[in-house]
């Protein structure tokens, strides 16, 4: 049964959320899980929201100093569709500032592990992941721009959603990167998250982006693992995914394989646009209009607009500068342009796969490192770690990551690419391996 | 990247970093770029650049005025003087 449904048939006893919320603040203070906890929930299915998707009245920082104090007056569009259904928001979940990272650990407290908390929780969606590994009954409104739904959910053992392009609004949300931001789930299990995207997709006014949602529910029993991807993934990783493989082969999936030669350039190409899309997001931060504010104002503007960006972490910094550059007029064509081609290369080959297939693969080429290990990364160390996340995320296809075995007690996953609009039929793939396939967690906060 | 073009791209960014912050970042910059280089190899002649990954239909709304009844919840995100935002001068 859907945790949602139990939920509401469940008689809770009266001080049910108080115990919860005092519960949630004690754990809190060790897996940084949280940056605000709400005191005024008193009923409803609890959820949270990632820090950089806005709730009315509740402070939204994008984990960012350049945020801190900012409290939007509205709701996103997806809050409030959530609100309105009767789900109430327990808090708002820490993250990679602005999302810019993979470990969870560009930001002042990083999220840890529930699983070993010397370990990262994966990013950005950090808190997220963990909010739903260590809730009983928890869903997670969390966004994903390269893989910052699949990389998280899979190191804290839960189920990460991430729809196709456009079919959620994201009004609301605190950009990084345009063509690739999308607002996703997660949680417990598949069902749980299918509820909750059916009451969440549709047009809206305020997102000109926003995508009707026409569902292609397409039943498939062909599974591709392609070959360039499967050759990156590090030895117990693709142990453990053998035994996965194995395991659907024996519920009846075909197993394919497939050569992607283009894939190898996802990567580059992905870090190209959303870092040209990130450096001129970035650029609304002034420090005197919400959040950071300056009060020295006998600066000359551009002084003032310096200091201010001065706050901003390491990898922001990063992606201002070299997004700046890959945008100006003499390299544009041969870097910003030439991965917008090289996204349509992928897609193209990708769609032809897809036309009678999912792609199965891993959703991490590694297991969750300790937060020691992930700092000593250099930033190409970094990216290259989002292989694995990044092709379905640079082409808007749907994909979901499933907790998919246990190695040395850490969790590892098994993500499903469907083809664009095929969100329900890679969540009903979800909701076959669930079957026979029983998740484990560390906490049960909240349990009736 | 010659030093210079690195100062001027920092300034064009609005960057006043610190000695030790720079070279870093230099040393990064420098890193990064030679990754993303290796994307002149695949041959792309004949692809549209794909802006999104789906194609989609530019939609407006329509233009008509609507009540907004959350001014001052708004301006209490900033420093303001009567009426105005405060900032820099100009």
């Amino acid at each position: 049964m859907s945790s949602l449904r139990d939920f509401s048939k469940k008689k809770k006893p009266e001080d049910y959320y108080v115990n919860l919320i005092q519960e949630l603040e004690r754990i809190n203070g060790r897996l940084h899980a949280f940056n605000e906890i709400s005191h005024d929930v008193d009923r409803g299915f609890p959820i949270s929201v990632k820090d950089n998707i806005c709730v009315d009245g509740m402070e939204a920082t994008a984990s960012s100093r350049m945020l801190k104090g900012y409290k939007p007056p509205f709701d996103a569009t997806v809050v409030q569709k959530l609100k309105d259904a009767g789900f109430s928001v327990l808090g708002k979940t820490n993250m990679d500032e602005f999302g810019f990272g993979s470990f969870g650990i560009n930001c002042i407290s990083p999220a840890r592990n529930p699983f070993d908390e010397e370990r990262v929780a994966g990013g950005s969606s950090s808190g997220a992941a963990v909010a739903a590994s260590i809730m009983k009954y928890h869903l997670a409104i969390a966004e994903s721009t390269g893989g910052s739904i699949s990389a998280p959910a899979c190191f804290c053992g839960v189920v990460g959603f991430t729809p196709t392009y456009g079919v959620i609004s994201r009004y609301g949300l605190i950009d990084y990167a345009n063509s690739l931001d999308k607002i996703g789930f997660i949680a417990r299990s598949s069902e749980d998250i299918s509820d909750v995207f059916k009451l969440s997709v549709g047009k809206d006014g305020f997102d000109s982006t926003c995508a009707d949602f026409k569902p292609l529910k397409k039943e498939k029993d062909r599974l591709v693992i392609i070959n360039q991807l499967y050759e990156r993934l590090d030895k117990g990783i693709k142990a453990s995914f053998d035994r996965s493989v194995r395991r659907l082969s024996a519920k009846g999936f075909k197993i394919g394989y497939e050569d992607v030669n283009e894939i190898g350039y996802a990567v580059p190409a992905y870090y190209i646009v959303s870092m040209a899309e990130a450096s001129t997001n970035l650029a609304k931060y002034t420090g005197f209009k919400y959040g950071e504010q300056l009060t020295d104002f006998s600066m000359d503007y551009n002084s003032f607009f310096s200091a201010s960006r001065n706050v901003f972490g390491e990898e922001a910094k990063r992606k201002i500068v070299l997004g700046s550059f890959i945008r100006s007029a003499s390299v544009r064509s041969m870097y910003y342009e030439k991965a917008l081609k090289v996204r349509r290369l992928i897609i193209n080959r990708l769609k032809e796969i897809l036309d009678g297939s999912f792609i199965i693969s891993p959703s991490m080429p590694v297991l969750a490192p300790k937060i020691e290990e992930a700092r000593a990364f250099t930033p190409v160390q970094n990216y290259s770690m989002d292989v694995l996340t990044i092709p379905p995320n640079l082409c808007g296809f749907p994909s979901i990551s499933l907790p998919s075995d246990y190695v040395g007690g850490l969790p590892t996953g098994m993500q499903i690419i469907g083809d664009h609009m095929e969100d329900l039929s890679i969540l009903s793939f979800g909701k076959e391996w669930e079957k026979d396939f029983i998740y484990r967690f560390k906490y049960n906060i909240g349990e009736i | 990247m010659e030093k210079s073009e690195f100062e001027r791209l920092l300034k064009i960014c609005r960057l006043d970093l610190d000695k030790k912050e720079k070279d870093r970042l230099k040393d990064d910059t420098e890193e990064i770029l030679k990754y993303f280089d290796q994307i002149s190899k695949v041959d792309t002649h004949d692809l549209r650049p794909a802006f999104h990954p789906i194609e989609l239909q530019g939609q407006t709304r329509k233009d008509k005025v609507i009540r907004f009844d959350k001014s001052e919840r708004l301006l209490k995100n900033t420093k303001t003087h009567r009426f105005f935002v405060l900032g820099p001068k100009v």
